[in-house]
């Protein structure tokens, strides 16, 4: 039924919320069950425990620091990288969507590129930038920057050809039909880019700090793994996905507030 | 043949709120079987929500409606619909397009395909069954349409403004085949346009509707001869009494 | 139709087409295909000219030609003399899917064509401000398309050709996507602001009430290649009525004269 005037004690956006509370509680409660009561309880902790220790993470230090510290270090490498692959992503996408030239030059070197997993550079990026922070900001960088390319290249690709007409029409030359017409329509294009990007650079952290490292919610987890302590590798994993979580939220009401026209579509 | 003839369709008291919002208020008619009754109202009144209801697409709030003196069952009962766009199924032949509806409907094959074999025939497109619709032309794909409809042998056909867009020759020539099989198969249609000539031309009966709420502003006979001339003074006069209830440009 | 040897253009037209063909490369790459053929006519100062025909083929092909975003394989364009070579502002055009910036605020659209000419901005505003009144839109002036309905779009895309000032208007089937009703009152409306602020106008349509209504001249177009089948000149009184008489004798002089193409 597409009605959903029906009689009903909750409106569709209150059922959802109530289904998502649903569906999270049964995860941890089935999560609960086996841990304790299976053989997977060698590998597994229970979630009440890893619960508590995320909490106390906050307060108690996990290596030199605590939960906070060690995902502001993480957010500042995925932050520093995300900025320069916003910029190189977008510079990129649009030239090849706009311009034949810049398509048949660069297309191929970036096709090439694309489908290289960002973890398969780490040796080469130890070897090219060291065990410092350069490196942890080339892995995420690849990590975030194809998708960024990707979709802004489409974007510029579909803008309507009549709507380039009409600013011609009007007296627009060919900068300005650039600056006012192809970037703008493709900026919602661009928006489902960073959002995939965000969320992929945020992955990428983890193997970034593979990498020679001593913070980082990558690193606890690397840690956890070398000390045998699930414990921590589970704090770690919660870690990352509650914050993966928040910066795709984030990034999507930030699309809504910047195209707001792109929003009332089909009224 | 029974005595009394129960009416085909009986629409009492269709009333749809959508939260305070009142969109339809206390439709009530009737339509007999194998009658075309053209339902026109100004733009904006509430003719999608007036269809979904009919369709069952919408509960309404109130009300109810009766198919052959029964609640409207889309399992039970057989209601066909030709909207605007041409909905035809582009992965599919002409012949299977046409088969669709009796597809669903679980018509035993060899029946089905005696259907489709009549219904192309009628519509002119026997030449083309194997064709799929992006090689057929833009009339052509409206009497895939049209075959598909009547191939079900519908209860009722529920038209929503299928010639919108067309240009005015084939327009003419569309709604002159429509009235032809219409009177062919003594199909009961119900006919939703915003086209006041097209009204004219095409129904029985004329429903006007008001603006929203949308309610019955008046019912309307059309006695005027087939083929009618849409030059004719009786159909300018029938032309401009509708307008004259609707206008609001 | 007689016409002056060579390129000259005669002095009081204002457009003049001049035997243009268009071909396009078959998809199979061997053959041509052709949409416009012999296309020559032209239009005068204030005129308001209808080019009338079914089909989809041609008329939107001959219209981007006209503006310049499009060139012919055979014959040329002359706007007041001089050969049309490819868009220019002189020459303002409206949509049939309105083609509306979709990011831009109706005052943003009205005023991108002052904009990208870098007109003053308190000139601008008030190019702005004149034109939203002239087609009955002021109020609306913060809001996108896409909160707006279909008529008032088509509006906002009128508004936004005459902030331009321009020599000639195209218009293609702007009101094609509108519902017959809304249609006769935007018929209407163009009619009044016409009549308030004339331009040299060329109108495509299909419908031949609405070209009734609204022409000085209607060509009545063949279809596949499009060329020239017929010319009427309309001398009715304005405004018009759908069912007087002449009104309908003259439309079904003119259907009668189309081919219906199946």
């Amino acid at each position: 039924m597409i009605d959903n005037t029906k009689d009903s004690r909750f409106s569709v956006k209150q059922l959802i919320v109530i289904y998502t509370i649903i569906s999270l509680m049964s995860l941890l409660a089935v999560w609960e069950l086996v841990a304790r009561f299976t053989k997977a309880s060698m590998f597994l902790p229970p979630a009440s425990q890893v619960l508590v220790a995320f909490c106390r993470s906050f307060v108690e230090p996990i290596g030199k620091r605590t939960m906070l510290a060690h995902i502001g270090v993480s957010l500042y490498r995925v932050g520093v990288a995300f900025f320069f692959a916003t910029i190189a992503g977008i510079a990129l996408g649009v030239g090849m969507g706009y311009s034949r030239l810049a398509e048949a030059i660069l297309k191929p070197i970036f096709e090439f590129i694309r489908p290289i997993p960002p973890l398969a550079w780490i040796p080469l990026s130890i070897l090219w930038f060291g065990l410092g922070d350069t490196g942890k900001f080339f892995i995420i960088f690849l990590g975030c920057f194809c998708f960024i390319t990707v979709n802004t290249y489409d974007g510029a690709k579909n803008v309507d050809p009549e709507l380039i007409g009409a600013a011609r029409m009007l007296g627009a030359n060919e900068r300005q039909v650039f600056f006012e017409i192809v970037l703008p329509s493709s900026v919602p294009y661009i928006f489902a880019g960073l959002q995939i990007a965000v969320t992929a650079g945020w992955s990428a952290v983890v193997g970034a700090e593979m990498i020679q490292s001593n913070e980082g919610v990558g690193w606890m987890i690397v840690r956890g793994m070398n000390t045998g302590n699930t414990v921590q590798i589970m704090v770690g994993i919660v870690a990352i996905g509650i914050v993966g979580f928040i910066l795709a939220n984030l990034t999507s009401a930030l699309e809504r507030r910047l195209c707001a026209w792109n929003e009332q579509k089909g009224m | 043949m029974e005595e009394k003839k129960m009416p085909k369709v009986q629409v009492r008291g269709l009333t749809k709120r959508f939260g305070d919002l009142l969109v339809l208020n206390n439709i009530s008619f009737d339509v007999e079987a194998g009658e075309f009754l053209c339902i026109v109202g100004p733009t904006g009144c509430g003719k999608t929500t007036f269809l979904n209801s009919l369709t069952k697409l919408y509960k309404p709030t109130e009300g109810e409606i009766l198919l052959d003196g029964e609640p409207v069952d889309l399992k039970k009962h057989n209601i066909a619909y030709i909207f605007q766009e041409y909905s035809t199924m582009p992965w599919l032949t002409v012949e299977e397009n046409v088969g669709f509806g009796l597809d669903i409907k679980g018509v035993e094959k060899g029946k089905a395909k005696a259907l489709v074999d009549e219904y192309l025939e009628i519509v002119g497109l026997a030449k083309y069954r194997k064709y799929y619709p992006n090689q057929l032309s833009a009339s052509m794909l409206q009497r895939v349409v049209i075959a598909r409809a009547f191939a079900t042998q519908p209860d009722l056909l529920l038209m929503d403004e299928p010639y919108g867009q067309l240009d005015i020759q084939l327009r003419y020539h569309l709604e002159d085949e429509l009235i032809s099989l219409w009177q062919r198969t003594g199909t009961t249609v119900l006919f939703i346009t915003h086209n006041i000539e097209e009204a004219v031309y095409m129904g029985q009966r004329i429903l006007v509707l008001t603006n929203k709420p949308t309610s019955i502003k008046q019912t309307i006979d059309n006695n005027l001869p087939r083929p009618r001339d849409i030059a004719s003074p009786d159909f300018v006069k029938l032309r401009n009494e509708v307008t004259d209830l609707i206008k609001w440009w | 139709m007689e016409r002056a040897e060579g390129n000259v253009g005669s002095p009081a037209a204002v457009l003049e087409c001049r035997n243009v063909g268009r071909s396009f490369d078959s998809y199979d790459g061997g053959g041509k295909n052709e949409v416009l053929r012999g296309m020559d006519f032209e239009v005068h100062e204030n005129e308001f000219l209808v080019l009338f025909g079914a089909g989809q083929c041609g008329k939107t092909t001959l219209l981007n030609i006209l503006a310049g975003l499009d060139m012919p394989t055979e014959g040329q364009v002359l706007t007041r003399g001089k050969k049309v070579t490819g868009p220019a502002p002189e020459r303002g055009m409206v949509y049939q899917k309105t083609s509306l910036f979709p990011w831009m605020t109706v005052e943003d659209n009205v005023g991108f064509g002052p904009k990208v000419q870098h007109m003053p901005e308190n000139e601008r505003q008030a190019r702005i401000k004149k034109y939203l009144e002239l087609v009955g839109l002021t109020g609306f002036e913060k809001n996108y398309p896409s909160q707006l309905s279909g008529g008032m779009r088509q509006r906002v895309g009128i508004a936004r050709a005459y902030a331009n000032q321009p020599d000639i208007m195209l218009m293609d089937e702007p009101f094609g996507h509108l519902d017959a009703q809304t249609r006769y009152m935007m018929e209407e409306e163009l009619q009044r602001i016409w009549q308030k602020e004339k331009r040299t106008v060329i109108f495509v349509t299909n419908n031949i009430e609405e070209a009734l209504f609204l022409a000085d001249r209607i060509i009545l177009l063949t279809n596949c290649p499009t060329h020239i089948k017929e010319e009427y000149i309309i001398n009715m009184p304005h405004p018009r009525d759908y069912v007087d008489p002449e009104f309908l004798r003259l439309r079904q002089l003119i259907t009668d004269n189309m081919d219906l193409t199946l």
